[in-house]
C-alpha cells in the first residue's frame, strides 16, 4: 500500500516537474536555436560596408517604422469605437460582425493581398475611381499601409473588446452616481481601466503589422525607400544572396524582442503598483 | 474488423499503381511554368520510372535555394549566370546545358490605360512600370533592352532614367510582373515574349525593334546534392535534346542560342 502510495507521488512529481521542464526545454531549444543562428550569423558578417545595401536597410527600417506607426494609428481611430460598440452596445448580428473583424487574423496574407487588390486596385471596386482622380493606391506607401491595417487592426480590436468588457459596470455607475458625464466616465474610468488590454492589443497589432509580409508583396509591390519594408528587404535581399537579408533580419529581431520585453517589463510595473495601492 | 479490411484494401489498391522509381525534383524559372508542366507530363509517358515535381519562381530565387542544400535534383534557369554560379562554386554535377532560348516583349494592359504606342512613351512622366528585383534574369534582361533602347537614335534625352523614375515595383519574378499588368495595375513591362503570348487577349505588345531585344539562353545543371544524378541528367539531355525542344517550342520558346 505504502509503495504504491509512493510510486503514485513519484509518478506525480515527475509528471508536475521533471517532464514539464524537460519539454520546456526542448521547446526554448526549438525558439531559440534559429534566432541565435541568425544573430550569430549577423554578428560574423563583420563590416557591413556594401553603401548600398546598407542604404537600403535603412531606408527599410525607417519605412516600417512610419507605416507600421501610422497603421496603429489607424487601428485605434477606427478599432476603439468598433471594440467599443461591441463590447457595450452590440448591435444585432454582433456575431456575425465580430466573426467577419476576426477574419484577417485566420485569412493567409496572401489572400487578403489579392482581395485589397480587387478593392483598391486601379479596376477596384475603389481603386477605379481613386484612379480616375489621379490617386493610384496599388505600389503606394498607402497601399502598404492599407495592408498593415487591415491584417493587423483585428488584433488591436480583439483585445479592446475583451478589455472593455472587463471593466465592472459597477465602476461606471458610481462614477455617474458622482456626477460624471459619459464622455468624462469613459476617458477617466472605463479606458484607465481597460489600459493593461489596450496596450497589450497594441502591441500584438504592431509586431503584425511589423511583420507583415504576403498582403504587402501582392497589393503594394516592392520598391526601395516606397513599399520595402524590412521583411520584404529581407527576402529581396536573400534571393541576392546579400550579407543584407541577414543584418535586417537580425533587426528586427532585437526589435521585436526588445518591445515585447519591453511592454512586459512595463506592465509588470504597473500590476506592481496596483497591487501595492490596493 | 471492417476497418481494418477497408484499410488493407485500400492499401493493396495502392500498390497497385506503378509507383515511379525515381521522383526528380525540378526547381524552374517561373517563365517556364506553363512549358514545363507540359514537358512533365510528356516525360512522363515516356520514362514510367520516373516522376518530376516542380517549383516555380525567380532563378536566382532559386539558385539560392541550391545553395542551401534544398533537395533538387535539377535547376533550370532563365539565364547562363544563375547555373554558371553554381557550376563555378563547385555545386553541380557537370557543366549547365543551355537548352532553350527566348525574346523581350513590352506589354500593356488590354486596356492600355497610359496610351503607350511605342517603347519611347515609357519615358514620359506618371507612366506606372514595372519589372523584377534587381537580379532577377526578366529584370536583367530589360536592363540590357533599356539600354539598347537609349542608345537609338533619337530616343529621348535621359531615357533610362526617366524609365528608372516610372518603376513603381521589383515584383518577385517574372510570372508576378505579367500577372500585376494583365490585372491592370500597372501601365507597361518588358516580359518573356513567351509570357506575353500565353497572357494572350489580357495583355497587348508594344512592337519592340529585333535589333533592341535581346536573346535570353536558358540553361539547367545537375545539383550536387541530386539524389539520383544518372536519372537527373537524362532529363536534362532529354530538355536539350529534339524531344524536350518539340515540347517547348509550341509555348513559343526558341532553341538555345
Amino acid at each position: 500500500m505504502t509503495t504504491l502510495v509512493f510510486a503514485r507521488d513519484r509518478r506525480d512529481s515527475l509528471l508536475a516537474g521533471a517532464l514539464p521542464r524537460f519539454v520546456a526545454a526542448g521547446w526554448v531549444l526549438f525558439l531559440g536555436l534559429p534566432i541565435a543562428a541568425l544573430l550569430v550569423r549577423a554578428a560574423t558578417v563583420g563590416r557591413f560596408d556594401d553603401a548600398a545595401a546598407g542604404r537600403a536597410v535603412l531606408d527599410a527600417l525607417v519605412l516600417s517604422l512610419v507605416t507600421t506607426a501610422t497603421s496603429l494609428g489607424l487601428a485605434v481611430l477606427f478599432g476603439l469605437p468598433v471594440a467599443w460598440l461591441l463590447a457595450r452596445r452590440p448591435p444585432r448580428g454582433a456575431v456575425l460582425l465580430e466573426t467577419l473583424i476576426d477574419l484577417p487574423i485566420v485569412l493567409p496574407p496572401s489572400v487578403a493581398g489579392l482581395a485589397l487588390l480587387f478593392v483598391f486596385g486601379r479596376q477596384g471596386v475603389l481603386g477605379g475611381p481613386l484612379a480616375a482622380m489621379g490617386l493610384s493606391i496599388p505600389f503606394s506607401t498607402i497601399a502598404v499601409i492599407i495592408a498593415q491595417t487591415f491584417v493587423a487592426a483585428p488584433f488591436f480590436i480583439r483585445a479592446a473588446r475583451a478589455g472593455l468588457r472587463s471593466v465592472h459596470r459597477d465602476l461606471e455607475d458610481a462614477a455617474r452616481v458622482d456626477g460624471g458625464g459619459e464622455v468624462a466616465v469613459a476617458l477617466f474610468v472605463t479606458l484607465p481601466l481597460a489600459a493593461p488590454a489596450l496596450a497589450a492589443g497594441l502591441v500584438m497589432a504592431w509586431a503584425r503589422a511589423l511583420g507583415e509580409f504576403g498582403a504587402t508583396i501582392m497589393f503594394a509591390g516592392n520598391f526601395e525607400g516606397r513599399t520595402q519594408t524590412l521583411p520584404l528587404l529581407v527576402y529581396s535581399e536573400f534571393q541576392a544572396s546579400s550579407d543584407a537579408a541577414v543584418v535586417a533580419a537580425s533587426i528586427l529581431v532585437v526589435a521585436a524582442f526588445g518591445v515585447l520585453l519591453g511592454v512586459r517589463l512595463a506592465r509588470r510595473g504597473s500590476v506592481t503598483e496596483l497591487g501595492g495601492t490596493g | 474488423m471492417s476497418v481494418l479490411v477497408a484499410a488493407s484494401a485500400l492499401l493493396v489498391a495502392g500498390c497497385g499503381h506503378a509507383a515511379p522509381a525515381t521522383t526528380l525534383t525540378v526547381l524552374a524559372a517561373a517563365s517556364l511554368r506553363d512549358a514545363f508542366r507540359a514537358a512533365g507530363t510528356a516525360y512522363a509517358s515516356t520514362h514510367p520510372g520516373v516522376a518530376l515535381t516542380f517549383s516555380f519562381d525567380a532563378s536566382s530565387a532559386l539558385r539560392a535555394q541550391v545553395e542551401q542544400g534544398a533537395p533538387v535534383d535539377v535547376f533550370a534557369s532563365a539565364d547562363v549566370a544563375n547555373p554558371d554560379q553554381l557550376v563555378n562554386a563547385g555545386r553541380t554535377i557537370g557543366p549547365a546545358t543551355p537548352f532553350a532560348g527566348n525574346a523581350l516583349a513590352l506589354i500593356v494592359p488590354a486596356a492600355n490605360p497610359a496610351g503607350i504606342a511605342a517603347p519611347a512613351d515609357l519615358a514620359r512622366p506618371g507612366v506606372a512600370l514595372l519589372t523584377a528585383s534587381a537580379n532577377v534574369p526578366i529584370a536583367i534582361y530589360a536592363m540590357r533592352v533599356i539600354a539598347n533602347l537609349a542608345a537609338e537614335p533619337g530616343a529621348p534625352a535621359g531615357f533610362a532614367a526617366a524609365v528608372e523614375r516610372n518603376t513603381v515595383s521589383r515584383e518577385d519574378n517574372a510570372a508576378a510582373v505579367v500577372a500585376k499588368v494583365v490585372l491592370g495595375e500597372a501601365d507597361a513591362a518588358f516580359v518573356y515574349a513567351t509570357d506575353a503570348r500565353a497572357a494572350g487577349a489580357a495583355v497587348r505588345s508594344i512592337p519592340l525593334p529585333d535589333r533592341v531585344n535581346v536573346t535570353a539562353a536558358y540553361a539547367a545543371v545537375v545539383a550536387r546534392q541530386a539524389h539520383d544524378p544518372a536519372a537527373a541528367a537524362a532529363f536534362v539531355a532529354w530538355l536539350a535534346g529534339a524531344d524536350g525542344r518539340s515540347v517547348l517550342a509550341p509555348f513559343g520558346f526558341a532553341p538555345p542560342p
